[in-house]
């Protein structure tokens, strides 16, 4: 402090305190928060340092090679043999992923097995009476089948016994609502190729061999609206149509194209109807394997067809094994 | 080292997509490799997101022996997205997983119909719309337990240190 020439005090504020001169034309920003705060550089987002071309040339580059794989993915084999080793070295992971969470599964299915377990129990013990009469007659149809057929030398169509067995894990299931395709642990070494067709355990019919590699395939399912196969009714064999997926979201079939004449009923089984002689091209399913069971059957007097809805004999939803059927060489 | 983490984290929420959720058919839509990848991008920025969602999109294009380069624009581009989102307006806000997490499973589902259908594979809209309630709700449940686990791999950035420069807008 100091005392100016009037003799009044003064504050010997140095100037520097005061900062830079401030135009007069502010605003009140501004005025409190000047043009820009600068704090210290730190590590922080990584994101956040770089600067905003840096953020366009990574998301664009990965944009483009994402295009690019798309294109050349789609509209060439390229890049199959990197996809199939790819998929070859995932493989073991998977199948260990899918051997850790079995007994969990396992668990949760026994535990939802059990609501419905006495009510089931009753019913497969009734339909086991039904079965054992059933197979007598069976028997007795197939020795007299067998015998006649030698006597005739009959030449039948490519059924199962034409077909090697090849048992192959399922990798990975449908991965979307509306993918309808599997990946499984087997493919070319094993003799696997494109359009074998695929069945489970059961002998339900699932689908195709879509695309093969060195040691995984991809089966597209028969819930899938680009498949469709021959079929016929079991009972009723002049019932001839084609069996494809349903208009619904659940894994229903249609069977399709069946003229009104022949008498569908529900219960029917549906099967593969193989090589009819009508096309110059063979079926590549063997006749008699199963689809389903007619669950519906409604006729329409403006349609020229049945309205029939098949129950599939296979849950596509509860895949983990399937036999591929590769052709008899 | 967060790269390193997040291939893991990533790999392993893929495997558990690919051999697990996906086995009931009404998880299919849903997805914890999405609920993953938008907590770590919501945690680490729009580039980590962009290049951990390129990474993982190719990993399951691989597995499932798809067309090479769907997911992975699919999910780069939503990786980008929401790390942006993280980057900038999403900052210690509680419902910014929950919030990047429903509009990007919708969004993802559509982008998914669309490619299906410029590719020309079977697009069945009305299947993806019915399936999108569930898939919201599932992936919404997942998104609690997931990014907990994820914001405790992936501790987010300290105030100070994320905050580098403040400029006026106008």
């Amino acid at each position: 402090m100091s005392t100016d020439r009037g003799g009044g005090r003064r504050f010997a504020a140095p100037e520097a305190r005061l900062g830079k001169p401030v135009p007069r034309n502010r605003t009140v920003r501004l005025a409190v928060l000047g043009n820009s705060v600068q704090r210290a550089a730190a590590s922080g987002y990584p994101s956040s340092r770089s600067s905003a071309l840096k953020r366009r040339i990574v998301v664009g580059g990965l944009v483009l090679l994402s295009l690019v794989l798309i294109t050349v993915s789609f509209r060439s084999t390229a890049l199959d043999g990197v996809q199939g080793t790819a998929a070859g070295i995932l493989r073991p992971f998977e199948i260990a992923a899918d051997r850790v969470s079995r007994p969990f599964r396992d668990a949760a299915g026994w535990v939802h097995g059990l609501v419905g377990a006495k009510s089931e129990n009753e019913k497969l013990k009734r339909q086991i009476d039904d079965l054992r009469a059933q197979l007598v007659l069976d028997e007795s149809a197939l020795q007299e089948n067998v015998l006649l057929r030698q006597q005739l030398a009959y030449k039948e169509p490519p059924s199962l016994v034409n077909f090697e067995r090849r048992n192959a894990a399922v990798l990975t299931n449908p991965q979307s609502a509306f993918d309808e395709s599997i990946t499984i642990a087997a493919g070319t070494a094993d003799g696997v190729h494109a359009g074998n067709p695929v069945i489970a355990s059961s002998g339900g019919l699932i689908g195709t061999i879509d695309r093969a590699w060195k040691s995984v395939a991809r089966v597209t399912l028969l819930t899938d609206g680009q498949s469709a196969v021959t079929a016929t009714d079991l009972n009723n064999p002049a019932a001839v149509g084609l069996i494809r997926r349903g208009n619904g979201s659940g894994d229903a079939l249609i069977f399709d194209r069946v003229p009104k004449a022949p008498n569908v009923e529900v219960g029917n089984i549906v099967i593969t109807a193989g090589s009819l002689g009508k096309g110059t091209l063979p079926s590549m399913f063997p006749r008699g394997l199963q689809i389903g069971t007619v669950s519906s059957v409604s006729n329409n007097d403006i349609d020229t067809f049945k309205t029939i809805q098949v129950d599939p004999i296979v849950d596509f939803s509860a895949l983990e094994s399937v036999i591929v059927l590769v052709p008899k060489r | 080292m967060d790269g390193v983490k997040a291939a893991l984290v990533l790999f392993v929420f893929g495997l558990f997509q690919l051999s697990v959720l996906t086995e009931y058919r009404q998880f299919r839509t849903s997805s914890i490799v999405l609920v993953g990848l938008l907590s770590i991008a919501l945690l680490r920025g729009s580039i980590f997101g962009a290049i951990a969602g390129f990474g993982t999109g190719l990993m399951l294009d691989i597995a499932t022996l798809g067309t090479l380069g769907v997911t992975s624009l699919l999910m780069t581009v939503g990786g980008f997205w929401i790390g942006r989102y993280g980057e900038t307006t999403a900052r210690d806000r509680f419902h910014a997983p929950f919030v990047s997490v429903a509009v990007v499973t919708v969004l993802y589902a559509f982008g998914q119909l669309f490619f299906q259908f410029v590719l020309g594979e079977p697009a069945p809209a009305g299947v993806v719309t019915r399936g999108l309630p569930l898939a919201l709700l599932v992936n919404l449940l997942l998104t609690l337990p997931v990014y907990a686990l994820i914001r405790r791999l992936f501790p987010p950035p300290e105030l100070g240190d994320r905050v580098r420069e403040v400029r006026l807008l106008g």
